[in-house]
């Protein structure tokens, strides 16, 4: 007998297999004449340039979790919006308390200033003599942002 | 459907307030620019008022959002436990001085603090694989980050590395122990997959094995051998008050939650014997599974400490065997074994603290976390030492402390269910113990402070503290039967 | 009168409170000797109202209800025939302790004494209660203070004697708490009532028998905890180290009482609970005693350090305590008794001599003595008369409790050979010579030490607090009757309890139930049932 999580397990088989096998047999029957145009990484069409493995600034990274958040919140706010009339003030009362929760996080950027597009002063480790490696890191002091340039 | 959700809001007061403290926090850290720390405090009130909501639960027994959580007398046992252990580590947390040198980011601190004790009691009043998944990530991304809460010192980023690969690594199979267990069971509901399991004829192996990776998660979070790698490094890594909410909180919740979980999903309603759960997953033989791992976590954990120098390591390792003594209950899982863990975790809670505390109390005025600088202390510090002593002894369960009272319930437990190799092993290991809880006693009190070493003076708070911690040690060595009434009804709602 | 003996008790700790007024070294002295002499006066009633002809009966119990539900654990105390006379042991050793460390402490001396008049309530608890677990908690309670007196206040190794003494004790009691919470368990499913009972007058009674193998293990366990503590051969390293290394009064302490609960938990809980083991085991037991009496012997003559001379003595007298016990006929035991209370008194003596000639010449080598009876002739007369009393001299207190012992192990019926008793005289004779010796060389002879020219006779509290101990090694010697008579009913009656319950178990016990290598121990079937009857 086979269970629900055998067929998984064929599934799983079967999907290795099949691409397995597609992958041998093109190698078998195309032309192999590689030259470096075809060899290049492919970015949408455009010609890539410099080292991939870059340091970027990494409020790049808190601007995608807080689209993350709000497209989520649109998510469930849509659905919501539709059979609101049906609950009714229930219903309010229920994505009040989400939307304040959310809100609060929101908050909670806005006032420790991750949200300002200003470009911290880069952090350059000096090395000093019988001391080590010195990293000062609650300076925030900000050069002068573009727009104000 | 709108009463039922008001219903059940009426009953989650105590977790509400948690949230909303957590709120404050985050507000009133942006708002208050204090030097004085106003978010510590905001939280020590939140927790009082939470653990008043608490009391105000005892006796109840319900089932709400949907079966999702539970107010039941054994989850209010544990979230006063809970909420208690909060209570004192936040009343630390005021005080450690090495939290001081992050005073900018104390708002965080405790805002991640509210989001461990949420999880925390979310993870013992919970009923559903998947309430209890999140629970359980609530409590270690939160703890993750406060591991490394001291981001400056190269051992707490370490600790919070290693913290978030091994929680990781065992979350996730604990997850996937989870998904075959539901998709074998069709059901996320604790009950739901104990008639599951009651109606199958046959318990296939992956089942086993399935429940086998849930062990592993919540032996992670226990720090039971072989789970236990982590402990150590983030125990000596973490800042002193983490390390005290981990080894006491963290387990105490991990364990009612693996209490819960056993004996609600895997209880034969059939025939209510104290081997009834064990027999509808047949297929291992749990009880010597449980029984080999506690004994492993009494001898791993004890004889590694012996070697120790650093206090919190040290600590951390004896929170291993100590995982292992509260194991021997969760073997018996009658009544006499779950009452007797939660006596045992009760006296736990104020002993481990307390060295703990006494730990840091130390690191704030000598600086130093090594057994060897202690030499002298006893002189030094007498009111400091004599405490540290007594909970040490208490630790190690020499009577007249409640350590000893816990030790006896345990093994009287365990031998009361045939177990007489695993108690051997307990008593020996039990001396082995002493080895490393006297050599701190020796090196306070046997050796003459240096002549350039004076009186080191404590704050009256810190005082005050120090003997709300020992006067339950010492009055529960002789005064113990309300909380073991209290824990003996609390599990009953098992059928015990 | 329960009220009394709660009173008696607790006084000590009670005490320690009154070191939060009197604060600076002299009132602290002064209110520990106070305490321990009330606690002496408020002992002295219980002795006298004491019913001598139900000394098998425990009388002033104070009997607290049980813990919880289900489980017969409860605060139970009481005093019979067996525990009166160490009771009152203990409660006169403790304002001669204190007094003996009058002038010799000099550091922290609120702790100092706080330790004493804890372990005072300790000891004095171990031997008053009735229940297992409160023995068990007495039992152990006794330990941390030893510790902290051997540990902060001892000589020059201090911190390896205090751990190896800890260690020591702590792996036999906890191997006895997993064998008490078995026994606690064996003990309620006999009652019917309860879950779990501890109560020593259910355990030791007629109507509660265990199975041979339950009794093998258990008492092991049990007889493993005591015979460290006592402590019996192999077991006894500990000893000399913590003797040495500790000050006088707890030199005094450990010899006087604390040695004490090891003998009298083999005769508590040992002899009533697990006769058939208890039997079976005898000839082993009585085989260590022995080698413990001439091997203690043998170490004491060649010892160089008089304390540790003395507690190599200590080795070998209690030798004679545990052959005793396990002679297992009234005489015997009887004598092990008495014999508890004399090495109390005698070993107290001889440990605050030592203490009291440390002080003077600071040093304990016998080479550094010698022709100091000149010096101090009052010392040497209690010097002599404490030697002689450990001796065994007849006149004295040794000699009734090695006389009764001997006596009661070469008509033993367990031993079935004489050999003990004859091998356990010559460690009589053997402690006449090295005490003998250790004491010439110490007292007579001429003065090789120009130090000791300016040694000073006994002051006025050294011979007040020698005085009573002396009264009593005569009073003992001459008039033992006075002192046995308290234990003699109990000791009759438990042996005929013990040896019916042993009967009981043989005739019912089936030799298939018992694995093979028990069946070699016990003869379920054969001779050992008629030696037990015609015993009685």
């Amino acid at each position: 007998m086979i269970t629900n999580f055998g067929y998984v397990l064929l599934f799983i088989i079967t999907g290795a297999l099949f691409v397995g096998v597609a992958l041998f047999v093109s190698k078998l029957i195309r032309p192999d004449r590689p030259n470096d145009t075809k060899l290049m990484t492919y970015e949408c069409g455009e010609i890539p340039f410099g080292d991939a493995r870059i340091q970027f600034n990494n409020r790049f990274y808190i601007i995608g979790l807080m689209f993350l958040i709000f497209e989520v919140e649109i998510l469930l706010l849509f659905p919501w919006a539709v059979v609101f009339k049906e609950i009714g003030w229930f219903a309010f009362f229920v994505m009040f308390v989400f939307v304040f929760l959310i809100f609060i996080g929101f908050i909670y950027e806005l006032g420790k200033g991750e949200l300002k597009w200003d470009i911290p002063a880069p952090l350059i480790p000096r090395y000093e003599e019988n001391v080590g490696v010195i990293e000062e890191e609650e300076k925030r002091e900000t050069v002068p942002s573009a727009k104000k340039l | 459907m709108i009463e039922q959700a008001l219903h059940s809001i009426s009953q989650f007061y105590p977790e509400i307030v948690i949230i909303l403290t957590l709120c404050v926090i985050i507000v009133a850290d942006l708002i208050i620019k204090s030097d004085k720390p106003v978010t510590g405090w905001i939280m020590l009130g939140g927790l009082v008022i939470s653990g008043i909501t608490i009391l105000f639960q005892a006796g109840q027994n319900g089932s709400f959002f949907y079966n999702m959580v539970v107010v039941d007398p054994f989850a209010v046992f544990f979230k006063l436990l809970l909420v208690l252990a909060g209570i004192f580590v936040v009343l630390f947390s005021l005080q450690s001085k090495e939290l001081d040198s992050y005073y900018t980011r104390k708002g965080e601190y405790y805002m991640l603090l509210s989001g461990m004790m949420l999880g925390m009691m979310l993870m013992v009043s919970s009923t559903n694989l998947l309430m209890i998944y999140i629970a359980f990530e609530v409590t270690s991304i939160s703890s993750y980050v406060l591991v490394g809460f001291t981001k400056k010192e190269t051992d707490s980023a370490e600790a919070s590395t290693k913290y978030i690969i091994y929680g990781a690594v065992s979350s996730g199979i604990m997850l996937y122990g989870i998904s075959i267990l539901i998709g074998f069971t069709g059901a996320t509901d604790l009950a739901a997959i104990n008639d599951a399991l009651q109606n199958r004829a046959d318990i296939p192996m992956i089942l086993n094995i399935s429940i086998l990776m849930i062990l592993v998660g919540m032996g992670f979070k226990i720090a039971v051998v072989p789970f236990h790698f982590w402990a150590p490094d983030v125990y000596e890594g973490a800042p002193i008050t983490i390390t005290a909410i981990l080894a006491v909180a963290s387990k105490t919740a991990a364990l009612g939650l693996l209490i819960r979980f056993f004996s609600v999903s895997f209880i034969d309603s059939n025939g209510l014997t104290a081997t009834g759960i064990w027999q509808t997953i047949e297929g291992i033989h749990w009880t010597t599974l449980l029984g080999g791992m506690a004994a492993l976590a009494m001898i791993v954990g004890n004889l590694t400490a012996l070697r120790q120098d650093n206090i919190k390591r040290m600590l951390a390792y004896s929170s291993i065997a100590h995982a292992g003594y509260l194991l021997m209950g969760v073997v018996i899982l009658a009544q006499e074994g779950l009452a007797s863990i939660m006596l045992y975790l009760f006296i736990y809670l104020f002993m481990n603290l307390g060295a703990f505390y006494v730990a840091m109390l130390f690191s704030n005025s000598i600086q130093t976390e090594s057994i060897e600088k202690y030499k002298g202390l006893g002189f030094r510090a007498p009111l400091e030492s004599i405490a540290m002593t007594i909970f040490l002894v208490s630790l190690t369960g020499i009577p007249p402390t409640g350590g000893f009272v816990a030790k006896l319930y345990i093994f009287s437990a365990a031998i009361s269910g045939g177990w007489i190799w695993l108690v051997t092993i307990a008593g020996i290991t039990t001396v082995i113990s002493l080895f490393y809880y006297i050599r701190v006693v020796k090196n306070m009190f046997f050796y003459k402070p240096e002549s350039n070493e004076g009186i080191i003076q404590f704050d009256l708070p810190s005082k005050t503290i120090l003997l709300i911690l020992l006067v339950p040690i010492l009055l529960f060595g002789i005064y113990f039967s309300p909380i073991l009434e209290f824990a003996k009804n609390s599990v009953q709602i098992f059928g015990m | 009168m329960e009220f009394l003996l709660n009173l008696t008790i607790y006084f000590p700790l009670i005490g320690i409170l009154a070191f939060l007024v009197f604060r600076n070294d002299e009132a602290v002295k002064w209110t520990s000797l106070v305490v321990t002499s009330i606690t002496f006066l408020l002992s002295l009633p219980l002795l006298f109202q004491f019913d001598v002809a139900n000394s098998a009966i425990p009388q002033y119990v104070t009997e607290g209800s049980p813990v919880f539900s289900g489980m017969d654990v409860k605060y139970l105390v009481g005093l019979d025939g067996l525990s009166l006379l160490l009771f009152m042991l203990t409660t006169l050793m403790g304002p001669i302790v204190i007094l003996s460390s009058w002038n010799s402490i000099k550091k922290s001396l609120m702790g100092y004494y706080s330790m004493l008049l804890i372990l005072q309530t300790a000891s004095l608890g171990v031997f008053a209660s009735l229940d297992l677990v409160v023995f068990y908690v007495f039992f152990e309670l006794s330990l941390i203070p030893m510790y902290f007196l051997i540990g902060i206040w001892g000589g020059s190794d201090k911190v390896r004697a205090t751990i190896k003494f800890f260690i020591y004790t702590l792996v036999g009691s906890l191997i006895m708490l997993v064998a008490l919470i078995y026994l606690g368990y064996s003990a309620g499913a006999a009652t019917g009532v309860f879950e779990f009972s501890a109560d020593w007058r259910f355990i030791s009674s007629p109507e509660f028998t265990l199975g041979l193998v339950e009794q093998t293990w258990l008492f092991l366990a049990f007889a493993l905890a005591f015979c460290i503590k006592v402590p019996l051969f192999p077991f006894h390293t500990w000893l000399p180290y913590a003797h040495t290394e500790a000050p006088t009064a707890g030199s005094v302490v450990l010899a006087a009482i604390m040695l004490k609960l090891g003998t009298y938990g083999l005769v508590r809980v040992c002899l009533p609970v697990f006769p058939n083991a208890f039997a079976e085991f005898a000839p082993m037991m009585a085989i260590l005693a022995v080698i413990g009496i001439i091997y203690g012997a043998l170490v004491a003559m060649v010892q160089k350090d008089v304390k540790k001379l003395v507690a190599y003595s200590s080795v070998s007298h209690l030798g004679f305590v545990v052959l005793g016990i396990f002679a297992f006929n009234t005489v015997a035991v009887q004598g092990a008794v008495i014999q508890m209370i004399n090495h109390g008194l005698s070993t107290g003596a001889l440990f605050l001599i030592v203490g009291m000639i440390y002080d003077r010449a600071h040093t304990r080598q016998i080479s550094d003595f010698g022709g100091i009876a000149k010096q101090m002739p009052v010392f040497a007369t209690f010097f002599m008369i404490a030697t002689l009393a450990s001796i065994g001299l007849p006149g004295l207190n040794g000699f009734v409790g090695e006389f009764l012992i001997l006596n009661g192990s070469f008509f033993s019926e367990l031993y079935a050979n004489k050999v003990y008793a004859v091998l356990a005289a010559i460690g009589v004779i053997l402690a006449a010579a090295y005490m003998l010796w250790m004491y010439q060389r110490v007292m007579f002879g001429p003065i090789t030490n120009e130090e000791n020219k300016k040694l000073l006779d006994l002051n006025g509290r050294e011979i007040g607090l020698l005085i009573p101990l002396v009264i009593f090694m005569v009073w003992i010697g001459i008039r033992p009757v006075d002192f046995t008579k308290y234990s003699e009913n109990w000791v009759e009656s438990y042996i005929t309890i013990s040896q019916e319950k042993s009967t009981a178990v043989l005739e019912t016990a089936d030799s298939s139930d018992l694995p093979n290598w028990t069946n070699r121990i016990y003869d379920v079937e054969e001779s050992k049932v008629e030696s037990f009857t015609s015993n009685k």
